[in-house]
């Protein structure tokens, strides 16, 4: 059984039913969405049919990255790019668990496009950093900064050292930042979950400056793939990144006036679709807000109108997502094929369900 | 259903003289006059002009450049909304979705992506799957890639490196294949800031020559239709109007086409030290018959420059505008998103009037493509007054009037009357670019080609005549009707497949597992991964 009303199991077609008459009747739905991009095209057409506001599940943790990209830009490299040409690898900050089998893979490989084949590796630390995880404390990276500093402030003094211009906040191996950047054909900083903005423009200044003269890129790994993936259909379906809605027919992006988690604090949603192909995600119990939720469970999300069980893109059906390993979209095939179904086949039934329901004027 | 297009003034140049004729559609294709004589539905297009859909072969439509450049400047596409069209990028045509309509409300049914990284192919056809109506191609850059530089290096048979760009356009679904300042992307890696025609690759010992030699055999050994589509070096810097002449003399009679040659038409004449070379750079196209161009004529207002010209793409940083940009190093390729205003001062107006006398001194409308090399020149959104200004020498010679006389002064633009005709516009934007494509069912409305067909109201407004078509028909579907979208349907990626010895295959497995510690499903994928019925249709190559 893959459905409920309430605690209430129901077939399929009948959950789909309740699900188009919730939409039908709602004036302010949102969307919070974790899916594969598949999914995620699905979810923002349905966005735009019934006037919805859109983000990802995790939105909060997408803001910094995405306004990386929209305010500053800068510069970047792939990850397969990165493994065959980069001498040195600084490491900004903490990287999530979930990038480091690729650090081990850069870690247990040489670089093979440059006459400098020996990697390198630094690692730039602040007050905030966490002990080093497992792959880096392989490569014995040289820790570079101060831990009674915050990060951004460690970054700004290095881009200054580096300048020529003094620095007066003591550094720990500032000497052996600068003889290694010295010495590197190809430095790249890798960097993820960097959660201010003053750190990104700072890093992203030292790459402006030092590619004045010397080539020097950086490694941006999402702190989720997945999000990342939707940041990117997003941009393409309507020309905006996440935190975009239809209320007006027409897309806009607001990163505050579409917060979903605002707009349901402060009583503007009416309807709240939930969706998460992670096993663990469940919509918030809190919510005063008539939810639906599209979940993988094998029960009824606690609180919600309707609960439909859904299938995992790469395991119980076909799919493409953003891989960083790679640095773009990757087909992945269903591992353990199930008949549970995708986001793309609910939402397909939910839009020709929406036909007979018709929509607000 | 038999539809008939009655009565209007059919302009066929592949089928004969412009006249009044009808025009028949069946099951999506154009069919004789029937015996019957009898039509299930009839559209009066008398007083209008009817053509085979346009066909745009250099347009940045999508893909991992062009949605980094959605990502870079949010503030750009909320100007996409209805507001005056003086603002930046007003009708930009920035979404994939928007891209198709514009696009059809043109009369245009046909748009070739002309930079696809093979390694972003996926996604680059995933963005196209959700541009609606129109039909897509692209073309794979190569020219940067590892594997290719070094079978180059170490002087592997033509066969290997046949092998090679066979399964490239094969895998990626390209319908031919491009490079882009050949060499320039890796050499950029080494720190090499200026790459020339006969610079050398410092890790490869390879010349950016030889790498267009190289590749433009392969496309001709490979029956590719479309002629090596060469972004050459240098671009945009004065006096590459040399570098431009001396990569048509190293084509040595073979086919080949030049992008957006308007960004070679440079000289170092002058105060300034930048000049228009573009009438003879027009002269030797005229006389070199194997040579076709397209223009990437440069258009006032705000836009964004994208390219995977990285060398050429970091030097424009410094004029970014506004003052933010990306610069991506990328396998192989990579790319350069950096936001730009051309301005009516000497350096615009220079740039606009070079595009102009390429279109109008190039006297084959065969050989010389109708592009604003989108967006890098203008959003395709300007094509309509374009085509005013190739029309009518009285608007030219309006605006002329705007711009900086110190720089037209150093350009033949004002001694130039030639007006297009709408048969050379025929040939410019529907059978020229079907003949150079290899797509034979398209670009004239003769019987068994598809039903793309445009009609325009004729008037004294060029502009309003072909921004907003009466009707459009793509593939005999009414998509378009007074401007206006009325029906939304799904297009095909047009791609060859071209014959490769399936050793290469296990070679490629073998290179990215040993690369990159990766399964080259990692880099490839399946038809169905695009989610959409059949978005895909095979293109023969030449036999």
């Amino acid at each position: 059984m893959v459905a409920w009303i309430g605690s209430q199991t129901v077939p399929l077609p009948a959950a789909i039913e309740q699900v188009a008459k919730l939409l039908a009747k709602s004036r302010c739905p949102v969307f919070s969405i974790e899916s594969d991009v598949h999914g995620t095209r699905s979810l923002i057409a349905l966005a735009e049919r019934v006037g919805a506001t859109y983000d990802h599940v995790n939105g909060r943790n997408l803001l910094h990255e995405v306004a990386l990209h929209t305010d500053i830009g800068g510069f970047f490299a792939t990850a397969t790019e990165v493994r065959r040409r980069a001498d040195l690898v600084i490491i900004v900050g903490d990287i999530p668990a979930a990038h480091h089998d690729l650090l081990s893979s850069l870690a247990s490989t040489a670089a093979d496009l440059t006459s400098s084949s020996r990697r390198r590796w630094l690692r730039i630390k602040g007050k905030a950093s966490t002990a080093l995880g497992d792959p880096v404390r392989r490569v014995k990276a040289v820790e570079v900064g101060s831990s009674d500093f915050a990060i951004d402030a460690v970054l700004a003094s290095l881009r200054a050292i580096l300048a020529g211009r003094k620095a007066s906040a003591p550094l720990a191996n500032v000497d052996s930042f600068l003889s290694e950047m010295a010495s590197a054909r190809f430095p790249v900083f890798v960097f993820s979950h960097l959660n201010d903005p003053a750190s990104l423009g700072m890093l992203q200044g030292m790459l402006a400056d030092i590619n004045r003269a010397r080539r020097a890129t950086a490694l941006f790994l999402p702190s989720d793939d997945d999000a990342w993936g939707m940041v990117l259909a997003s941009a393409w379906m309507t020309g905006f990144p996440p935190r975009t809605g239809f209320s007006t027919g027409s897309p806009i992006h607001d990163p505050w006036l579409c917060d979903i988690e605002r707009m349901i604090a402060e009583g503007e949603a009416d309807l709240h679709l939930f969706v998460s192909e992670r096993d663990e995600a469940r919509p918030s119990k809190r919510s005063r807000v008539p939810t639906i939720a599209l979940v993988r469970s094998e029960r009824p999300a606690a609180g919600a109108l309707v609960t439909v069980r859904i299938g995992k893109a790469g395991l119980d059906h076909d799919g493409v997502v953003y891989s960083s390993r790679i640095g773009t979209l990757r087909s992945v095939a269903a591992s353990v094929p199930s008949a549970l179904p995708s986001i793309s086949n609910i939402v397909g039934q939910l839009q020709h369900a929406l036909q007979e329901e018709g929509l607000p004027s | 259903m038999i539809i008939r297009v009655a009565g209007g003034e059919v302009v066929d140049p592949v089928n004969g003289f412009p006249g009044k004729r009808d025009v028949w559609i069946k099951d999506g294709f154009i069919i004789e006059k029937p015996v019957s004589k009898r039509a299930d539905k009839t559209y009066e297009v008398s007083g209008c002009v009817v053509m085979a859909g346009a066909i745009d072969i250099h347009s940045h439509i999508g893909g991992g450049n062009v949605n980094t450049a959605r990502l870079l400047l949010p503030e750009q596409h909320a100007a996409h909304l209805k507001r005056p069209l003086h603002t930046p990028l007003a009708n930009a045509g920035w979404s994939t979705f928007n891209t198709g309509c514009l696009y059809a409300q043109m009369g245009f049914t046909t748009v070739v992506e002309p930079a696809m990284s093979p390694t972003n192919a996926l996604h680059t056809h995933m963005e196209l799957a959700d541009i609606p109506i129109i039909d897509k191609a692209t073309l794979a850059i190569l020219g940067n890639d590892d594997f290719l530089l070094s079978m180059i290096r170490d002087n592997a048979s033509s066969a290997m490196i046949d092998d090679y760009v066979a399964w490239t356009v094969s895998t990626a679904r390209s319908l031919g294949v491009k490079v882009i300042n050949a060499g320039a992307a890796a050499a950029f890696k080494e720190n090499i800031r200026s790459f020339a025609l006969d610079d050398v690759i410092p890790s490869y010992g390879v010349t950016s020559r030889k790498i267009v030699e190289t590749l433009q055999s392969a496309v001709g050994r490979l029956g590719i239709p479309h002629p090596l589509h060469v972004h050459a070096n240098n671009l945009g810097i004065a006096g590459n109007a040399a570098t431009a002449a001396e990569t048509i003399r190293a084509s040595q009679g073979q086919p080949i086409h030049l992008a957006h040659l308007q960004f070679y038409g440079y000289g170092t004449e002058g105060k300034r030290g930048f000049s228009s070379e573009a009438a003879r750079l027009a002269d030797l196209v005229n006389n070199t018959e194997n040579v076709t161009i397209d223009v990437g004529q440069v258009m006032f207002g705000q836009t964004v420059t994208i390219s995977s010209d990285v060398t050429r793409q970091y030097s424009g940083m410094r004029t970014a505008s506004p003052k933010k940009s990306i610069l991506f190093d990328g396998d192989g390729n990579g790319g350069g998103i950096v936001p730009y205003r051309y301005r009516k001062d000497y350096y615009g107006s220079l740039q606009w009037a070079v595009g102009l006398e390429l279109f109008l001194l190039i006297n084959d409308p065969w050989r010389v493509f109708f592009t604003t090399d989108h967006p890098n020149g203008a959003p395709f959104t300007a094509y309509p007054e374009l085509f005013e200004l190739l029309m009518r020498r009285d608007v030219r010679h309006a605006k002329m009037e705007e711009l900086d006389h110190s720089a037209l002064e150093l350009t033949t633009l004002a001694s130039i009357s030639r007006e297009y005709t709408l048969e050379e516009v025929a040939v410019m934007t529907r059978a020229a670019p079907a003949k150079l494509l290899g797509l034979d069912d398209r670009g004239h409305l003769g019987p068994g080609a598809i039903a793309d067909i445009a009609v325009y109201r004729k008037g004294q407004d060029v502009q309003k005549m072909f921004r907003d078509a009466a009707l459009v028909f793509k593939n005999g579907d009414l998509v378009v009707e007074d401007g206006v979208v009325t029906h939304y349907r799904w297009g095909k990626t047009m791609h060859l497949n071209p014959p490769l010895d399936k050793a290469i295959i296990k070679r490629m497995q073998a290179y990215h597992e040993d690369r990159y510690g990766l399964s080259l499903d990692w880099f490839t994928f399946s038809d169905s991964a695009i989610c959409r019925e059949t978005p895909f249709a095979e293109v023969a190559c030449k036999s």
